[in-house]
């Protein structure tokens, strides 16, 4: 028995007779799913099973209530990702690789102006076009969709106006793509021009005609699509800093450049049906806004999304798009394709907005931040899509993980007549937390302390509330700030380099799912549900909605069901594509997929457990309690020798009933404040992330090459290390795309110039640095057996890493994203200009010294290291709340024990002179407060 | 995207092309040369300026020669990045061209001939449409100029070839073959300063090869090449130096990516000279005038600013790196 103990016995008996025939009732080959070429239990994988069920795994962050569902299989384990053959091979399916029988071409005719109104369209010509099967206009669409249900403002095509170069105006079905694009070119439009919109500034002020109405809700005659104030905390702590950073920030408009561009087919079946093929991060969505816009109820409408070619949230958008393709085919009666030039992706875009920031710090002589003071203006575009959201979460993700005196923000989004921005991958976070961290580097360097030590004595603990009052559970910051410190040699290289080489440190802060779904109460419906059929021959079915867009969220799952079942992760088949099998799930946006279907899918998995235990139960004679499910097998902890195979007790349970099903579903606990806004950036946890990047700075030219980078990053539990090292290794990608070469641009004219790859200039693998990947696992508990989330929180710290590194280098401070060679070089003429150094290779690089704040800086880190062990291991279980640090009693609320203590969400009306440029929004009035428009 | 149609005809001999061109001038139809295609295709997805006909050099025998001295239009810019006996100063510039797997087809010819490019220019249709057009691709509508307004006259669009640098200060000779038959000339009288006749090839000719004298393959440089990304990109600035080691009087300095041609410098060359070779001091005085003397407009990636105040280091360091 070398191998372990059989997964069959060998049943009783002789399966054929004397005279050579089957006994009846007997198969004369072992039963599908016994262990086929390996008829052997492999051994439990101690390795893999947590410290505090009887295995090996170490838990420094104490234990998980998922720990005695560890069986050893998959988790923890690097294996690839199960659609990673498909897609190696060529056979995964994106948008475009769908082909129904008898389809035809759709294409979108798009506004050639920036902002006019469509006085009318004749179609005649076009539809007179051999070919052409289908036409449809702004008339075909009236009704109006949009991702976030508060903010409904686009349609399928224009009604009544386009509201930038390449805004959709009406589309086209053809025999084929010839004939559609000849077609395009048939459309006879009589337009009036109106004056547009580029600078966010401007969308500031009252304008002749705004690009959108919001009725008695519409902010005087302006272009602010949201506004937003938050203040909490003692403001009166900022008024004497010791030290202060102000820093005013441009970052240019980003784009995620996922390789697959859109595609669409959408196909109305014999009984009326509508079945539409999308590469879509968020299918239900789309189901949703196709419903509304085609007036079909949602269960006569199935989305199939097909394996998305990269999203990174410029997949999670219904697109006017899909319900164009929806229009024609139902005009036309046949299926309808649709797929967009690069160009098209670059006018639908959804990318990174371009932010105007203004980041103001203070901090006192203990070198505590006494106050954040940020204001946010972000160039919306032309739709509002997730911008809502956005508004907040530039302020908002702002609020950790330092413990903060005082938190001021100010924001606004603003309608452009340019494409629509929206979600990207570390949604609204990224551009405040790189001011942030770089303003904490600068206070750093006027107090004369290292910068990482001024982190490690302001950080909140694990177990924590903000100053905004998100509920922080596990929280590995202080883990991960050591680990790159240790890492990069930092306490030997930090301002001790020649002139053009530095090293520089940012942190983030994420969201780990986001507290509420938009559409339905979280307090009744849960936000992922999770579906698991065990049919007769033991292979494992789970249908879930999460979107698998790269990122390994079908892998996940797979691996969750595989280590609760102890089932090889090849008999698990995750089954994701389609509305009509999938549960419905928001889908993959604000890194909440492996946190909550995960979790929804342990609570299934273990329902089935519990059924096949039951059964084994039954035929051993022992009770579960005394059971050890392992790879196929299922024997009695005591006496391994006695057991029964995962396929014999499997079909004891289903003795008659059939197959075994279940459906687990994750709901959020209740948590956050009250005040308005209270649920933007709630999360049931947050990822905490440190990077410390490397530089060579080329002091004639300008050039920045990253050459090392140390990143660290806080997922809770890495249920799949290779999964997780990709994600911070293309985090680590994307975002020094951002901070040094990726912008898109608008030239003079408005128009957007570089709508392709290759003026579009995402870093080749040239550009990219050695990247040290460097997991930190805190255990949360409440994530799947401990997991937080590890795609979108480790793009940010890459970037201030990079700009304080630069700053290290040349000891120029750079606030102009991205830091293109000519930025950088415009910076040091500057410097040059100012001061009496001729040639940049003489330039001084920064240094330090060290003042007398250092050592209490040290003291006190050392000290919140205890604390924050105790804590994590909650040995230590007392509240801990965002002020405890300024001396206040956190079992007290802050507002009864200093006066100046507020939570407000609205200025006060003296305030109102002193805010910032987004903070200006709070000088206008809405329409029904000035007896406008009700 | 999809290319508009044409009739692509595949000559075997360089007679036979140009036999092709000539009848096709003769019906009066209009036509392009491709090579290796990876300019002129991208090229026409776009729309820009596709003609009914194509005549591809890709089967004509003969003119892929390679050797120190002559090297035909239809050699593949990645057999240049080797060094079999191809001149050092051509290998260091083909090896910075595009990415390489572009390398592989792109040719030498086409490089040369590259088309000039400008921001306003290179889009899609409906891109273009929204600006109302172009000089260079009006569509019939006489469109101008949007990096330069209110000049109708020159296209200002950018010749951004890495190789047409280095062969200049190499004192290579172009030979144009085409219905009316063979001509040379040095590199340098090659390029003509519009961006929309770009060169001095007639209809119906195209370029057959370049060679190289004995004197030339004497010669030792450098080529400097200023972009965002090393792969892909095409030059925002392009400096070749060559001398013939130890003689300061030879030394040929030629730019590309800054203006509509690239080109020689040899009045910056001399009058640094004529002050006297005082080593670094005049490879910075060489460096500045040269910077002075072009002109980059706004119309590539990087601003013109930057580009023209980058000549200057790209200057110093290939004279630099040429004398180590």
């Amino acid at each position: 028995m070398s191998g372990g103990y059989r997964q069959q016995p060998g049943g009783s008996g002789p399966t054929t007779r004397k005279d050579g025939k089957r006994v009846a009732g007997k198969q004369s080959f072992p039963p599908p799913g016994s262990g086929g070429s390996r008829p052997h239990m492999k051994p439990r994988d101690l390795d893999f099973i947590p410290e505090s069920v009887g295995g090996k795994e170490e838990q420094p962050a104490g234990s998980h209530i998922h720990d005695r569902a560890r069986t050893g299989t998959t988790v923890g384990k690097e294996i690839p990702l199960v659609d990673s053959n498909a897609k190696v091979t060529g056979q995964a399916w994106y948008g475009d690789d769908v082909r129904l029988p008898n389809e035809i071409i759709g294409k979108i005719l798009r506004s050639p102006h920036h902002y006019a109104r469509i006085k009318s369209i004749d179609t005649s010509r076009v539809e007179a076009l051999p070919g052409v099967l289908a036409v449809a206009t702004g008339e075909d669409s009236p009704h109006r969709f949009g991702v976030l249900p508060v903010t409904k403002d686009e349609h399928a095509m224009a009604v009544e106006k386009v509201r930038h170069v390449g805004d959709l105006v009406a589309c086209v079905a053809a025999v084929d793509e010839a004939t559609a694009l000849e077609a395009l070119n048939l459309f006879e439009i009589e337009w009036e021009v109106l004056e547009p919109v580029f600078d966010p500034k401007k969308g500031l002020e009252d304008a002749d005609e705004p690009i959108h109405w919001r009725g008695k809700y519409h902010l005087s005659k302006t272009n602010v699509q949201k506004r937003v104030f938050q203040e909490f905390g003692d403001r009166s702590l900022v008024d004497k800093p010791h030290a202060e950073s102000h820093g005013k920030w441009s970052m240019a408009g980003v784009h995620h450049g996922f390789t697959e561009p859109h595609a669409v087919v959408a196909h109305w079946g014999p009984n009326g049906r509508l079945q539409l093929y999308t590469p879509q991060q968020v299918p239900h969505y789309t189901h949703r806004a196709l419903s509304t816009v085609l007036d079909v109820p949602m269960h006569q409408i199935n989305v199939i999304r097909t394996f998305v070619g990269g999203g990174f949230g410029g997949k999670s958008d219904p697109f006017p798009h899909e319900m164009c393709a929806a229009i024609l085919a139902r005009k036309a009666g046949r299926p309808v394709r649709i797929t967009f030039d690069r160009e098209e992706v670059y006018w639908i875009n959804r990318g990174r907005h371009p932010s105007h920031i203004e980041v103001k710090m203070t901090a006192d002589e203990e070198a505590r931040i006494s106050g954040f003071d940020i204001d946010a203006l972000i160039d919306g575009g032309g739709f509002a899509s997730f911008g809502h959201v956005t508004s907040y979460y530039n302020g908002v993700l702002a609020t950790a993980p330092y413990e903060l005196g005082s938190f001021h923000y100010t924001g606004a989004r603003v309608w452009t007549n340019k494409p629509a921005s929206g979600a990207m991958r570390g949604h609204g976070a990224v551009n405040t937390r790189c001011a942030v961290e770089v303003g904490l580097d600068e206070m750093a360097e006027t107090m004369q302390v290292d910068p990482i030590d001024l982190r490690l004595a302001n950080l909140l603990p694990p177990h924590s509330r903000t100053i905004s009052g998100f509920r922080i559970t596990s929280n590995g910051m202080r883990e991960a700030l050591e680990k790159v410190r240790e890492g990069s040699n930092w306490d030997e290289k930090f301002r001790q380099m020649p002139l053009g080489k530095g090293i520089g440190i940012g942190c983030g802060f994420f969201i780990s799912g986001s507290g509420l779904p938009i559409h339905w109460d979280p307090n009744r419906f849960p936000h992922a549900t999770v579906h698991i059929q065990v049919d007769m021959d033991g292979g494992v079915t789970v249908h879930t909605g999460a979107a698998d867009i790269g990122q390994g969220s079908t892998t996940a799952v797979a691996q969750v069901v595989s280590e609760v079942l102890a089932l090889p992760i090849e008999m698990i088949h995750v089954r994701s594509h389609e509305s009509d099998t999938s549960p419905v799930d928001l889908g993959s946006y604000s890194s909440r997929v492996t946190f909550m279907n995960a979790n929804a899918a342990i609570r299934a998995a273990l329902e089935i457990r519990e059924q096949l235990l039951n059964a084994a139960w039954e035929i051993l004679g022992y009770h579960p309690d005394n059971l050890v499910l392992n790879d196929r097998r299922i024997y009695y902890k005591h006496d391994p020798a006695i057991g029964v195979s995962y396929l014999k007790a499997l079909h004891k349970a289903q003795e008659d009933k059939g197959s075994l099903i279940a459906s687990g579903a994750y709901r959020s606990p209740p948590m956050g404040g009250v005040h308005k806004g209270a649920a933007a950036g709630l999360a049931p946890a947050y990822s905490f992330s440190a990077y410390v990047a490397e530089v060579d700075v080329d002091v004639e030219t300008g050039m920045i090459r990253c050459t090392d980078v140390w990143a660290a990053h806080d997922c809770g539990k890495a249920l799949n290390p290779m999964a997780v090292k990709g994600q911070i290794i293309g985090s680590c990608h994307m975002g020094l795309g951002q901070v040094l070469s990726e912008k898109m641009v608008y030239g003079r004219t408005g128009h957007l110039q570089n709508a392709n790859l290759l003026d579009y200039k995402i870093p080749s693998v040239h550009e990219m640095p050695h990247v040290e990947p460097i997991i930190i696992e805190s255990c949360d508990p409440e994530g799947p057996f401990g997991a937080k989330e590890a795609g979108e929180g480790p793009l940010l710290p890459i970037l201030p890493a990079v700009v304080n590194a630069v700053y290290d280098a040349i000891g120029i401070r750079l606030r102009d994203l991205p830091l293109t060679p000519d930025v950088v070089f415009k910076g040091i003429e500057k410097t040059l200009k100012n001061s009496d150094v001729e040639d940049p290779l003489d330039l001084p690089s920064p240094r330090l010294t060290h003042s007398s704040l250092q050592p209490t800086l040290v003291a006190r880190a050392q000290e919140h290291k205890l604390r924050d062990k105790a804590r994590q291991r909650t040995e230590d279980t007392s509240p801990y709340v965002n002020g405890v640090l300024f001396g206040f009693d956190p079992t007290i609320p802050l507002e009864d024990q200093v006066e100046g203590w507020r939570t407000a969400t609205e200025p006060d009306p003296e305030q109102l002179a002193e805010l910032g440029l987004a903070g200006r929004a709070w000088l206008k009035k809405e329409q029904r407060e000035m007896g406008g428009e009700n | 995207m999809l290319m508009p149609p044409f009739v692509l005809h595949n000559p075997t001999t360089v007679e036979e092309a140009c036999a092709i061109a000539g009848s096709l001038m003769e019906k009066g139809e209009d036509f392009d040369w491709v090579a290796g295609g990876t300019d002129l295709l991208p090229n026409y997805k776009w729309h820009l300026n596709p003609k009914p006909h194509v005549i591809s050099l890709a089967r004509i025998e003969g003119v892929n020669t390679l050797s120190l001295h002559e090297i035909g239009c239809m050699a593949r810019l990645a057999d240049l990045t080797v060094e079999n006996g191809i001149h050092p100063l051509i290998v260091e510039a083909a090896s910075k061209v595009a990415s390489s797997l572009i390398r592989r087809n792109a040719t030498l010819g086409g490089n040369l001939c590259l088309d000039t490019r400008c921001f306003w220019y290179n889009q899609g249709e409906d891109w273009r449409r929204s600006i109302d057009w172009c000089h260079k691709a009006d569509c019939g509508t006489g469109a101008d100029c949007r990096v330069v307004p209110n000049q109708n006259t020159l296209c200002v669009a950018t010749y951004q070839g890495d190789i047409a640098p280095t062969l200049m200060v190499l004192d290579a000779e172009v030979h144009l073959i085409g219905p009316s038959g063979l001509r040379t000339m040095p590199l340098q009288e090659f390029y003509q300063l519009d961006g929309m006749k770009k060169n001095v090839l007639e209809k119906g000719e195209f370029l057959l090869k370049i060679t190289l004298s004995e004197a030339s393959a004497a010669r030792t440089g450098s080529y400097q090449k200023l972009r965002v990304r090393d792969t892909w990109d095409f030059p925002e600035a392009g400096v070749a130096a060559s001398w013939i080691a130890g003689d300061a009087t030879s030394l040929k300095v030629a730019t590309t990516a800054l203006e509509s041609i690239p080109r020689c410098h040899p009045e910056e060359v001399t009058s640094v000279l004529e002050a006297g070779w005082d080593g670094m001091n005049s490879v910075k005085a060489l460096a500045a005038a040269v910077r002075k003397s072009v002109k980059p407009v706004n119309n590539t990636s990087l601003p013109p600013r930057y580009r023209k105040s980058m000549v200057r280091v790209l200057t110093k360091r290939a004279v630099e790196k040429m004398i180590e």
